[in-house]
């Protein structure tokens, strides 16, 4: 099944390259709009190797991995607090599920006014952006945890420390995990937005530059890399999901 | 009737709701003696599950006391009293024999004690060969199996049931109520379990106490006398219709 289903990840992905090759041997596409796949990944090297791109590199993972420390943990106690004081919960919930439903992106001139074009202004921008998701997906785990098994816990002596460490968490971790994935997804869509719309420095803040001057194999090297980051970093948490959730049914496994 | 091993003195319980408060139990009392399979039936609704979560000390009564084994229950006595609740709600991220020790395990019982102990009821319960399972891959009937061992494993000397068998088919129900005797034989606890099913509550007991629709109260108390051990084809038998009559002459006196 394993193996099945690699042949045919492979067999797209080949299929997508010898589409680029055939656009550009039959004159289907420009080449100065659309180089080819060896020379983007020559430029795509070339840029690993420059100092200067690393550097630009090395400052949005800075921006991502600091507004992930810093949103994380703050959403999951908001989640863990509105999910557990029902009444509370009541008012603030819907409050949460407004924002998250609008585009953060329409406040982005404003953040820019308030916080500049520094680094600060882009890991705010990712903090508010994985913030409302995990929150919500937290208030969800914290609701998916049957309250039987709560009291059957309390019958055989646990204290309320016990049913919190012994049954809440273990029960939602699976989902806090999946809320924490989808947070990094929002987290980096956020950070490259705000790097793209004014910086100086930072992977979006190139990839916009290089647009701008029709640079296409570094503007697609720059895409290419991004992607295969991000790709790598989703499924290296959505393994730790499926390790968190192991125990549940095959068919609760999303 | 000297102290039982059990004793409910008066206990009542009135709800307060949003709306009129909702009286569930009328000063119940009752008491059983020690070793004793008691059983308490009565109509949905009519506060069986409450008298039995008042026992287990996850409620408190509004009036009257009860006492387990000389102790006044004012919170739970899992060391005491094992509970079997009507689904098996087992932890599904721990396997059957780890589950079984979760209640040692808040207790601070260090692991291997508790795997042994595990092993121990796991065999009791004829279910060694599924030790490292989790409950989503066992049937319905075996994860109430392990819930039942789960409830023997501090050894208590009473186990409260609420209605344990309610959500199995008729065959394994019958199956288990033969299982749970021969466990019941075998440890010689006093158990008190609630079903809405007359015939489980005769074939299973010595004592049948009947309630009535809320507010829930102690209608009769009824001693079976048929002999042990129970077969399947006394549930036929003369003596034991009667008592099933009996029990519903009770129940359809006691309807508004």
């Amino acid at each position: 099944m394993r193996t099945r289903a690699a042949i045919g990840h492979l067999a797209f992905l080949a299929l997508l390259l010898g589409a680029w090759d055939a656009a550009l041997r039959f004159g289907w596409a420009d080449p100065t709009l659309l180089p080819h796949f060896a020379t983007v990944l020559e430029t795509l090297w070339r840029l690993l190797l420059d100092p200067d791109f690393r550097v630009h590199l090395g400052v949005t993972a800075l921006e991502v991995l600091l507004a992930f420390v810093i949103a994380a943990p703050l959403a999951v106690s908001t989640g863990c607090i509105l999910g557990e004081k029902l009444h509370f919960g009541r008012v603030v919930n819907p409050v949460l599920h407004f924002v998250l439903a609008i585009p953060q992106s329409i406040f982005l001139p404003i953040f820019i006014l308030l916080f500049g074009i520094g680094i600060s202004a882009k890991v705010i921008f990712g903090v508010t952006h994985a913030y409302f998701v995990i929150a919500v997906t937290t208030v969800a785990a914290v609701r998916s945890v049957p309250l039987p098994l709560v009291t059957a816990a309390r019958a055989f002596g646990a204290t309320p420390r016990q049913v919190y460490t012994r049954v809440y968490l273990p029960a939602m971790l699976p989902l806090v995990v999946t809320g924490l994935r989808i947070g990094m997804i929002f987290n980096i869509i956020g950070v490259l937005l705000a790097e793209m719309y004014g910086a100086r420095f930072g992977v979006g803040h190139k990839i916009l530059g290089w647009g701008e001057s029709f640079d296409l194999p570094k503007l697609l090297a720059g895409i290419l890399l991004v992607s295969v980051l991000t790709i790598v970093l989703n499924e290296l948490m959505r393994a730790w999901e499926l390790r968190a959730g192991r125990w549940r049914p095959a068919t609760w496994q999303v | 009737m000297s102290a039982g091993f059990i004793e409910v003195k008066g206990v009542s319980k009135t709800f307060t709701g949003h709306l009129a408060p909702v009286e569930a139990l009328d000063r119940v009392s009752f008491s059983v003696a020690e070793g004793q399979f008691v059983s308490l039936v009565g109509p949905s609704g009519c506060g069986k599950s409450t008298l039995l979560q008042i026992l287990a000390g996850l409620m408190e009564s509004s009036h009257g006391e009860a006492h387990i084994a000389g102790e006044c229950v004012s919170g739970p006595m899992p060391e005491k009293v094992g509970m079997v609740f009507q689904e098996a709600l087992l932890l599904p991220w721990k396997t059957a024999a780890v589950n079984i020790g979760f209640p040692l395990e808040l207790r601070g019982v260090p692991k291997p004690a508790r795997r042994e102990r595990a092993h121990a009821l796991l065999s009791l319960v004829g279910m060694c060969d599924v030790a490292d399972r989790y409950p989503h891959e066992l049937s319905v009937g075996m994860r109430q199996r392990i819930a039942i061992a789960r409830g023997l494993v501090h050894d208590p000397s009473v186990v409260l049931m609420d209605e344990p068998f309610a959500v199995l088919d008729e065959q394994t129900r019958v199956r288990m109520g033969q299982e749970l005797l021969a466990i019941w034989q075998e440890t010689r606890k006093t158990i008190l379990f609630i079903t809405h099913s007359l015939s489980e509550a005769i074939y299973l007991s010595d004592t049948v106490l009947v309630m009535g629709p809320r507010p829930g109260r102690i209608l009769d108390v009824l001693e079976t006398g048929l002999p042990r051990p129970r077969t399947p084809e006394m549930i036929g038998s003369e003596v034991f219709g009667r008592l099933r009559n009996r029990i519903w002459q009770l129940i359809g006196e006691a309807q508004p």
